[in-house]
């Protein structure tokens, strides 16, 4: 499964809550969250700004722009999380290896 | 990156004619329902031809049309060149291919033939140009890409016939100068338009649905090479005279080879192993392609081109329908919404299709395109009643099916805005409290 990375400066809420509440953002098409299906590469939190560095099973994923919304909505709602950028990258791009065991069966994959 | 909605044409443009697609389907089983006698003799009747242009231009055309104005800002990565063009083109391409359909019931009627293909035409050449411009903006390089590219060219040629053939029943100087070809105009729709666009759409959809990462894609550019040789080869055969042994069939059903294998592959290498009920039927629509060249082998032309035509691309057809329409509705409805997708209450996608629909779709159309087949083999009319019959239950559950999935996601997200609204208001009043 993808290991996150995480970065803090001065953090007005940890990383690790920041990644927390991103496994409330669903697939719609998969139905399963971004952070068991390996996407979220990377978690930055400076002050009270949060960056986030994504991925998505595909490139061109018409999804695009509405989980990119919803990340942005519910990292709104944790409290102490101000500014927040999200950046959608192809490399490394995404392999089913990323997804966590629970995510693997859920697809059918044992 | 695209965004469905936000980098295609407005998404009521395509939504409306996949519904429209679907109505004609129902439309389709109606007429096959009202005379099933006529397809026990001669296939080259008013009748046959109009239904023919019922499930041609209105059904799978419209589908095809309605989908380009999205999938080609997906698949090429980029924005749709003129997205406001197909408030006119849809129109034009639905009028002009209802005018056909009448012309050809009034005894091909030329009055209404003509500017029905004038309007198909037009509407075809003015997609196909926008096509172009936004394939221009950043050139694919995916072999899918370029079926799609290659399949709307052929779908304005096989217009562009129509239109040749229509005008050439009331110019003979025309019919005189080119001809009659209509079994280059069949070969350019069902194979050029038809077939390639399932393989160029195919490819990329079926890949993202199924999770099927990489794997080498000259299988689709060998499908797309084979028939365009065998148009190529019918072109020179109805113009410049060529005597064709059938090599043209031959590569005809080596590009429908490719593109089965080509499911085979992505299907064994796919990542989720459970694929949804629209994907199968996707996947099923294939069995038809050899059944169809085992007609073609035992001399049955019309049943070979029934069970390409209402079994693979029908199946295909319906099961994409499916697919793209729940991403279209879903995307117009809750991309970039305040309310947040999933998490903000948002159905899932596969929530929005009635699972108890898709096996009276699948098995309607695979029913309707054997029996059909079998009533022109074995000149039996109650075996065409079964195929009305059946193309009415699979139509009547593919345009429920569409309904709902439009239905459920717009009252979804109005429940939400709802809730939001009241939220809003609540907090508003707490605050005037407050203060």
């Amino acid at each position: 499964m993808t290991e996150t990375e995480f970065t803090e400066i001065n953090p007005a809420v940890p990383a690790r809550n920041v990644l927390e509440a991103l496994h409330a953002v669903i697939d719609p098409e998969l139905g399963l969250d971004i952070v068991s299906l390996g996407m979220v590469y990377t978690v930055a939190v400076v002050d009270s700004q949060v960056a986030i560095e994504m991925t998505l099973t595909t490139p061109g994923c018409p999804l695009h722009g509405s989980i990119e919304a919803d990340v942005r909505h519910c990292l709104g709602q944790v409290p102490g999380v101000g500014d927040i950028s999200v950046d959608l990258v192809w490399d490394p791009p995404w392999t089913p290896d990323a997804m966590s065991d629970q995510a693997k069966r859920s697809l059918g994959f044992y | 990156m695209p965004r469905l909605g936000a980098d295609g044409a407005p998404p009521v443009l395509p939504i409306a004619s996949l519904l429209v697609g679907a109505a004609a389907l129902v439309f389709a089983g109606v007429l096959v329902l009202l005379a099933p006698g006529a397809f026990t003799a001669y296939l080259g009747t008013p009748r046959v031809v109009a239904l023919n242009h019922v499930y041609t231009l209105l059904f799978v055309g419209l589908v095809f049309v309605g989908t380009l104005q999205q999938l080609p800002a997906v698949m090429f990565v980029t924005r749709l060149a003129w997205p406001r063009l197909g408030w006119a083109t849809l129109p034009l391409f639905f009028a002009g291919g209802v005018a056909v359909v009448v012309g050809f019931f009034r005894t091909f009627d030329p009055a209404w033939l003509a500017p029905g293909a004038a309007a198909v035409s037009l509407a075809m050449l003015a997609m196909l140009v926008q096509l172009v411009r936004t394939a221009a903006q950043r050139w694919p390089k995916d072999p899918g890409s370029h079926a799609l590219l290659l399949s709307a060219a052929f779908l304005t040629l096989a217009v562009l016939l129509g239109f040749t053939l229509a005008s050439a029943r009331t110019t003979p100087a025309l019919a005189a100068r080119v001809g009659y070809p209509v079994q280059l105009h069949l070969t350019v729709g069902l194979f050029g338009a038809f077939l390639l666009g399932i393989v160029g759409s195919g490819q990329k959809l079926l890949s993202m649905f199924a999770l099927s990462k990489g794997g080498p894609q000259w299988r689709v550019r060998c499908a797309t090479y084979a028939v365009s040789a065998a148009v190529l080869l019918e072109a020179l055969t109805a113009f410049a005279r060529l005597r064709d042994p059938g090599v043209a069939l031959a590569l005809l059903a080596v590009g429908c080879f490719f593109q089965a294998w080509e499911v085979l592959g992505i299907l064994k290498r796919r990542l989720r192993k459970k694929l949804e009920a629209p994907i199968e039927r996707y996947v099923l629509a294939h069995a038809f392609l050899p059944l169809a060249g085992l007609a073609l082998l035992f001399g049955q032309g019309g049943a070979a081109a029934i069970l390409f035509l209402v079994g693979f691309v029908g199946l295909a057809v319906s099961g994409m329908l499916v697919k793209i329409l729940s991403f279209l509705t879903w995307t117009w409805q809750f991309a970039g919404a305040a309310t947040g997708g999933v998490s903000g209450g948002a159905p899932l996608l596969r929530d929005l299709v009635r699972n108890e629909l898709e096996p009276l779709i699948t098995w309607g159309l695979a029913v309707a395109a054997l029996a059909l087949a079998g009533a022109t083999i074995w000149r039996l009319s109650v075996l065409a009643s079964v195929s009305g019959a059946a193309t009415l239950l699979g139509g009547a559950a593919l345009l429920l099916q569409a309904g709902h999935v439009v239905g459920v996601t717009v009252r979804a997200k109005r429940r939400l805005a709802a809730a939001a609204a009241g939220k809003l208001a609540k907090a508003a009043g707490v605050e005037d409290a407050h203060a």
